[in-house]
This record gives C-alpha cells, structure tokens and sequence, in this order.
C-alpha cells in the first residue's frame, strides 16, 4: 500500500497531469491570447525544426523550396494558429536544435522529437502521438524478413545512435543465443544515405521511422517494399523551452482541441502517417 | 540530368545559401586576418606578456574543433547573459579560427624576410611600424598570399557545418532538397558547382594578388598571368609598366655631392664623430675594450683589423643600431637616440628611429641588404619621402641624378635580384647618400663581391672622398686603404692598437699585433695585384 501511495506521488509530482487543465480550452480563440496566456502576447515563437531528415515530417515544399511542410510543420501552423501567436521556424541540423531550445536561442524544438526522461531534465515536452519503426526490404524481400527476428544474419542498417540500431544489437544477440548467424549492423549519418545503401545492396534491411519508411517505399515502388512494422512505446511531441511554462500549457491545450476536432488525425492521413498512433496530449516536466 | 542540374543550378534557395556562405566567409576573413596580423606580432614579441598569451590564443583555438566553439559560442554563452544570432555566431567563431591559423602563416611570411632587410631599414631611420608597413609586409606576402588563399576557400566550404547552430546555408540547403526528393546526384552537384565557382573567385584573386607581390618573378613569364591582366584582374605590373624615366646625363660624383649635401658642408666645423670610452659588451664576452676616436669633418678613416675585433659593432653603435654599454658617441655634437641624465649618464630616449633619421647617418652594409621588392630608384627615395618628408617628385629627380652618378643610368627600375653585386653596392652607396648625410659608414662594403666588381664600389667611394665627404670604412683591401685614407685606425680586441697616416702605419707600424695583421693581409693584396 505504502508503495503505491509513493509511487501515485511520483506521477502526481513528475510524471503525467493531462487531465488537469482539459477543461482550460475546447476551442480556437485566437484573440484571447493576451488574457489566456499573457507571457506569450507580442511575442514571435521560434521553433527549431529540421527540414533535412525528408517527409513525413518536416521538409522543403517541391514547389516552393522557401516553404515548409510535413506533419510536424503542418501541425505547428495549426497550433500557432489557434493560440493567436506568431511563430517563425529556425532551421538547423537535427542535433542542433535541442542545445539550442536549451541556451534560449530558440523557444521550442518539434522535429520528430522523442520523449525521454534525460531530455525532459533540460525542456517540457508535450506529447501527442508514439513512434513506430518500420523495416523495408528491396522488392520481392529476397531474405524473407517479415519481422525484426527474421533479420538473423542478414546485412542490416539503421541510423547511428537511433533506437533502431540498439534493436538490431538486441535481436542479433538473440540470434546467437539460438544458434543463428548474427546481424551484420551498418550505420548511417542520415535517412538519403541509408536508402542508398539499400537500393545499392550494400544492406538488406533498413529500419528506421515508420512514417518516413512509408514515404520511401512509395516513392520507390519498383524497388522497395514494407517488411515490418514495430509499434514503439516512444512518445512523441515537441520539446519546450523550461523557461517558458505558458508555452507548454498553450501547446498543449492546442493539441486537445486539435486532437478533438479531428485536424491532427487528417494531418496525419494527409502525410501517411498512422492515425492510430495518436495518444492524448499529456504535459512530461521530468 | 544535365538541365536538372541547370535548374538546381539557377535555384534562388541554393543561391541565397550560397551568399549567405560567401558573406560569412567575407566578413570572417577579414576579422580574422586583422587579429591575425596582431597576433602574429604578439607571437614575434621578445616579452613574454605578448607572446605567451598569443601562443596560449592558438594552442587553444587550432586545437579544439570549431564545431564544438560554434555549439560553445551559440548555446553555452547565453547562460552568462551573452545571447548572439547565428549569423554573429558563425562570424565570430570563423573569426577566431581564422585568427588563430592565419596568425602562424604569416608570422612564417614575417620570419623569411631576412633580417638584413629591417637593419637596413633601421639604419634609414625608418620606425618600427614604417619598417613593418613598407618593407618587411610586402616582401612576406609572397609567403603568406598561398596560405591565405587556402584558407580562405577552406572557410568557404566548411561554412557547411554551421547548420548546428541553425546557419541555413549552401550545403544544408541541398541536403534538405536531397532529403526531401532523394536527387542526391543533381542537387549535390549543383551544389558543387556553385562551390566551384565561389572558390574560383578566391583563386583567381590570388593569381592576381601574388602577381602583385612576386618581385622575384621575371616580368610577363606566366601565361596565366598575362591572361589576368587581359581580363583587368591583375595589379601593376612593375617592370614593363613603368615609364622608363628621363634619367639625366652623368654629372660628376663630387659636384654632385656637392650640391646635394650642401646643406651639410656649412654646418659648424668641429669634428663630426666623437667617440669617447666606448665599452660593449655580449653577455661575458667583452667587444668593445674603451674605445676613443674623433672623425673630423671632411675626413676619411679606415678601420682596419681581424675578424672579431669589433670594428663592426662600433660603426652599428655609432648611428645606434646597437646600444652603448658605457662612454658616449656625439655626431655632429650631438647623442644619437640618447639624452643626458641629471647625473651624467645617458638614457636611451624613446624615438631612436626619429633620432637615427636627424643623424643623417648612411650606412653601407657588407651583405647586400637593398630593400629586394623595390626598384632601384624606388630604394633610393623610399627613406627621403617616407621619412624626411621629402616631395615624392623631388626624391625621385636627386635619385636618378645619383644613380645616374654611380653609372647607373640603365638600372633605375631593376629590381635588385636583376643587378650585380657591385652594380648593388653602388646602389646602396647612392641610397645613402640620397639623405644627404653628414658621414657614411662602410661596413666591409666589397668583401661579399666578386674580386673583378671590387674596383668599380671603390671607385665610386674614390669619388665621394674627393667630394670631402665624411667617412669611416671598414674594410681589409690594403691598397685601397693607402689611396683613400686620411688616417688609418687599427684595432684588435676590442681596444684601438695604434692609428695614424696611411704611410705611417702601413709602411711603419710601431705595435706587433699590426705588423702581423699587414704581413697576413698584404700577403693577399700581392696575390690579388698579381
């Protein structure tokens, strides 16, 4: 008994309070932002964002290389929007963007942003979605992988320091333990250069994020193809200056009402994204 | 494929991040190199307060990566108050790399001008910073210009790695377009091309920059070069440019001294230099043992004596290139560079250069050490415009008449490298005499030439003597010292052994140590006069 009291506390204190304020807003004012959230009024908000890693995400317009757009780009115009508030993107390479929402030269990272307790130390995170990973094969899945245990033995690439390259680490140990031949795991800096190795056959298996999985595949039909998807229990949401707390209850009093009224489930089918990973918002400090 | 790069080529979003290289680049570079040449002076300093710190600034710098000081500057710096965009970010930051490996490029230009250039400089009365400005920088940016340019493309291209502190330019931009429509072929090689073409700009300005500071090139040699100056990129070309002056007939060398140091001749009549227990010293080694000598107007003197003596030195303290230990010299009444403390001694006082300048002391150095990016006439006014405020015009018509003197008419805009030694050290003899001085000093002047150049230096100082210019000379040719001399100062050790008439002490020397010294050397003069 003692023991669940403290471990409700630690939720209390640290952890999850979405329920909270769910009553704070349940539709756009934009006009009201002055009242609601008065540190934000006249304010620009940055929000660093990296156009490099390729759709579903965040990308350059084919049209207009000036615009961005992607999941993330499309649903931050949406938010901004409904809170009333201005907001720039400030462009940077993905490892980047943390240490920089972190030094205040930017109000708030949403870049495909991973929840994790060491990140949330340093920002807020508002959380809306998870994360699912995605193998893809080349065309016809001449080694048969179907699912992350039928990878034994076959070349296998992923991106340095992503979840996906501990996955193969773990699955490949599995492997051996049951007397099958290891993975042989290749890195890569960034998405273009993993799919390169693919369609090269310098690799039989690329994993990486399933919503930019998708888009690969579909834009190389003749060549690649879907193997498996892997459901992550990552949370996904962008990373708010700590600095900032009327930010964070903006965003994600933004993200229930888009949530509510459907915007952010067709954002999602709009950019291949599963509507099925949505989760409701919910507010991590630590 | 070809067009597609084509419109990638033309493609405004790559253009602007290329600008957006090119103006941080630009703005770095020329930070950079300004603290660069400062801390290059700072590292050459002999006080530990200046080139520690330098050397410190660059072992730092160059040894940690300039990704790292970008994140530091960028994302680390707002914690103490100081908050800075990415543009004032990649600035400073390329601006202190920069700084720190451009300081030891050209610190290493600075080094290969030889040291003979800044003594020569010195002995003209130029100051420090119209030394470094006029002579030494030009010469060193031969050396430096490559190592500069290479840099320069260099910052260029790794403007690149500023998309961590959200710097959106060139490359960034194309892997942005890449990772959104998977080109990478087209769009990473228009991006290319546009690197080629930012970087050729620089390279072509370096053809143009070093052609502008390679004295040492044989005029009109380089193809390339000519190409430059056809399509207007190149600076002035020295040698085949240049209008050939009118030079004046030859006058003869005393009235030509005459007239241009007759301002001198006037002046009160007692003896020019005075020398009174004169003492030197190099750490224990002692140079100069008590030394006294008096010039008097009009006079010439030889020194004589074996190597080590410190014949040299004292002609170096005389016009102060190099500091008295103990006893006084006056030129023309007067210290040089030193004033007299209540007490009596003397005290080196700040300007030595503007007090060398007043002097109008010339010198005449063994080595050849004419200014070697100069012209002839160029060395000859460069003292006269620079430092006695001469009219540029009015230099340059007493240069040609000098030069026109020491039968140079010919060579008035050759660079030293394309003259003779002997053609050389008479031009070093007009250079002196252009500041119209009240003494000459010769150090050596023939014993670095050719035994068949001797006779045409000794001439033309055969010529001074009789235009009753005030001279000392050094020197070790026996015969040439009984024609000129007035008097004749043998010394050995540090202390003057004995002087007198050239008769005297050439044909009677009373002390041992000279007759050993003239038994040596007089063995020679009977060889060369074989």
């Amino acid at each position: 008994m003692r023991s669940f009291i403290f471990a409700a506390a630690k939720i209390l204190a640290g952890g999850a309070f979405a329920a909270s304020a769910a009553w704070a807003a349940e539709k756009c004012e934009p006009g009201a932002l002055a009242g609601k959230y008065p540190s934000l009024a006249g304010k620009t908000i940055r929000v660093a964002q990296d156009p490099q890693g390729g759709p579903p995400y965040s990308f350059r317009d084919p049209e207009n290389f000036d615009n961005i757009i992607g999941l993330d780009a499309d649903t931050v115009r949406a938010a901004f929007d409904c809170i009333g508030v201005p907001f720039e993107f400030k462009t940077g390479s993905w490892s980047g963007l943390l240490p920089a929402v972190i030094a205040g030269q930017a109000d708030v990272m949403w870049s495909n942003l991973y929840y994790t307790p060491a990140r949330a130390e340093q920002v807020d995170f508002v959380t809306y979605r998870l994360a699912a990973t995605r193998g893809i094969v080349r065309k016809g899945n001449p080694k048969n992988v179907h699912a992350l245990e039928d990878a034994c033995g076959v070349r296998a690439a992923a991106g340095l320091g992503t979840v996906e390259e501990a996955m193969f680490r773990g699955i490949s140990e599995k492997c051996v333990a049951a007397g099958k031949p290891a993975l042989e795991i290749v890195t890569y800096p960034d998405r273009p250069t993993g799919i390169r190795m693919l369609l090269n056959d310098r690799a039989d298996l690329m994993m990486g994020d399933s919503g930019g999985g998708a888009y690969t595949v579909k834009l190389y039909p003749n060549d690649l193809e879907s193997g498996y998807v892997i459901l992550t229990d990552y949370k996904v949401g962008p990373g708010i200056s700590k600095s900032m707390p009327e930010l964070r209850q903006a965003v994600f009093d933004v993200m229930q009402i888009l949530q509510a009224d459907g915007t952010e489930k067709q954002l999602m089918v709009k950019y291949d994204v599963d509507p099925e990973l949505q989760r409701p918002a919910a507010i991590f400090t630590k | 494929m070809p067009i597609e790069i084509l419109t990638y080529l033309g493609s405004r979003f790559l253009l602007d991040g290329a600008v957006l290289a090119i103006e941080i680049a630009a703005v770095s570079m020329v930070f950079g190199l300004a603290l660069a040449l400062g801390l290059a002076l700072m590292r050459l300093s002999r006080h530990a307060t200046l080139s520690g710190p330098a050397w410190c600034y660059i072992w730092f710098i160059r040894g940690t990566p300039l990704l790292l000081q970008l994140v530091f500057i960028y994302d680390v710096l707002p914690a103490v108050g100081i908050k800075l965009d990415t543009f004032a970010t990649a600035v400073i930051g390329f601006s202190l790399n920069e700084a720190a490996f451009s300081a030891e490029i050209i610190r290493g230009g600075i080094l290969s001008v030889n040291r003979s250039q800044i003594i020569a400089a010195a002995a003209l009365g130029m100051s420090g910073p119209l030394t470094f400005r006029r002579i030494i920088l030009p010469q060193a940016m031969r050396v430096i210009l490559p190592g500069i340019a290479n840099q320069a493309i260099s910052m260029i291209k790794s403007t690149s790695i500023a998309s961590v502190i959200l710097v959106n330019e060139l490359t960034f931009r194309a892997e942005q377009i890449v990772g959104q429509n998977f080109k990478f072929f087209t769009v990473f090689t228009a991006a290319a091309l546009i690197y080629l073409a930012m970087t050729s700009c620089v390279a072509v300005g370096q053809i143009a920059a070093e052609r502008r500071f390679d004295f040492l090139r044989e005029p009109g040699e380089d193809r390339l070069v000519r190409l430059a100056a056809k399509l207007g990129l190149g600076g002035r070309e020295k040698q085949i440019e240049a209008p050939q002056p009118v030079v004046p007939r030859p006058e003869s060398l005393p009235a030509l001294i005459n007239d241009i140091c007759q301002d001198i001749a006037v002046t009160n009549a007692g003896p020019v230099v005075v020398c009174r227990n004169v003492q030197k010293s190099y750490g224990d080694r002692q140079v100069l043992n008590s030394i006294d000598l008096t010039v008097n107007r009009g006079e010439v003197v030889v020194i004589m004596g074996p190597s080590g003596s410190g014949k040299s030195t004292l002609l170096r303290m005389i016009n102060h290139l190099e500091p008295l230990d103990w006893g006084e010299i006056t030129v023309d009444g007067r210290h040089v560079g030193y004033r007299r403390m209540p007490g009596g001694g003397l005290l080196p006082t700040g300007n030595i250069a503007r007090a060398r300048a007043d002097a109008r002391i010339g010198m005449v150095f063994q080595h050849l050490n004419l200014f070697e990016h100069l012209s002839a006439l160029e060395n000859l006014a460069e003292a006269p415009i620079r430092v006695y405020r001469q009219p540029p015009d009015r230099a340059r018509e007493i240069g040609l008449r000098l030069l026109a003197g020491v039968g140079l008419r010919e060579h008035v805009n050759h660079l030293p490298h394309h003259l003779s030694g002997g053609q050389q050290q008479r031009v070093a003899i007009a250079r002196a005499l252009a500041v119209s001085p009240r003494v000459i000093l010769f150090d050596e002047p023939t014993s670095a030439l050719d035994p068949e150049l001797v006779g045409e230096v000794l001439g033309v100082i055969r010529g001074l003597a009789e235009a009753g210019m005030t001279m000392i000379i050094v020197t070790h040719e026996v015969r040439f010292a009984r024609e000129v001399a007035d008097r004749i100062v043998f010394m050995d050790a540090g202390i003057v052994v004995e002087e007198g008439p050239p008769a005297k002490l050439l044909d009677h020397p009373v002390q041992d140590r000279t007759r050993r010294f003239l038994r040596m050397v007089g063995h020679k003069e009977h060889i060369a006069a074989a």
